[in-house]
């Protein structure tokens, strides 16, 4: 998993900073279910791309089989971003938004 | 996503390499998909090719074009560079890592696009009838050599 991004220090009662810090809130990236990629496949891109244990991987695919979608990595924008598209060169669904 | 029953190996490990279990017919059919693949990727005008190109910023268009617009042709690339390197070892005995690899691009992403053509769902059920069948016997044995490689690039990976 790419680490997360080391916290700002900022003076809480700094509210011009408030921008700042929002902008460096972590990113996730989500995989989201497809009638066509296979399970096992999905398993495999997550366990290379990655380095996850087969568990943890097929723990992940399964959340995306049976909810909808899963968080499978996160971090700043720039390595979420290269998460994102190694994901898609591997023909996954993957998408990125801000963690709320 | 699909979940698959398991049938007879079509790679086979063997130390480094996977050694490649298929007919001449398969391993023609092969190349000859990889081949339209090819073309159809580089071409890069078919709709049905969305799904090998996602949206990266759902919520977000103006960060997503800038995406794409980075990455789009580094994706057109390696697909391109993927099926050439089917097409040259279609015949071969066996595979090394990199080339198994790009075996598995290329069958996900003809599965992608067959796929997408068909505009498949997880509650289809195989009609041999219908119109379509012929495409969708060729998705599920695509689908077969996938997983097949899946378990042999396993072999590949650090922690299994």
């Amino acid at each position: 998993m790419s680490p997360a991004p080391s916290p700002l220090e900022v003076d809480e009662t700094d509210l011009d900073h408030d921008e700042e810090v929002g902008a460096d809130r972590p990113w996730i990236v989500l995989v989201w279910n497809d009638p066509i990629n296979l399970m096992s496949y999905v398993s495999h891109v997550f366990q290379k791309l990655f380095g996850y244990s087969k568990a943890k991987a097929d723990r992940l695919m399964l959340d995306v089989h049976e909810k909808g979608r899963a968080v499978v990595s996160n971090g700043a924008r720039e390595n979420a971003e290269m998460d994102v598209f190694r994901l898609h060169e591997h023909g996954l669904w993957a998408t990125m938004q801000r963690d709320d | 996503m699909i979940l698959r029953r398991r049938r007879p190996h079509a790679f086979e490990r063997d130390g480094d390499r996977t050694a490649i279990r298929l007919g001449d017919d398969e391993r023609s059919m092969l190349a000859n998909l990889a081949g339209q693949f090819r073309a159809v990727v580089a071409d890069d005008a078919d709709p049905d090719l969305r799904r090998l190109y996602p949206t990266a910023y759902p919520d977000d268009p103006e960060h997503d074009a800038d995406y794409s617009e980075l990455v789009h042709d580094d994706l057109v690339r390696t697909r391109v560079a993927a099926a050439d390197t089917v097409v040259a070892t279609a015949s071969a005995v066996s595979l090394d890592a990199d080339q198994l690899a790009a075996w598995m691009q290329v069958l996900n992403g003809l599965r992608l696009l067959l796929g997408t053509r068909l505009d498949v769902s997880e509650e289809d059920e195989f009609d041999p009838e219908a119109d379509d069948a012929p495409t969708r016997a060729l998705l599920s044995w695509l689908g077969f050599l996938l997983e097949e490689a899946v378990v042999a690039a396993s072999a590949d990976l650090g922690d299994t």
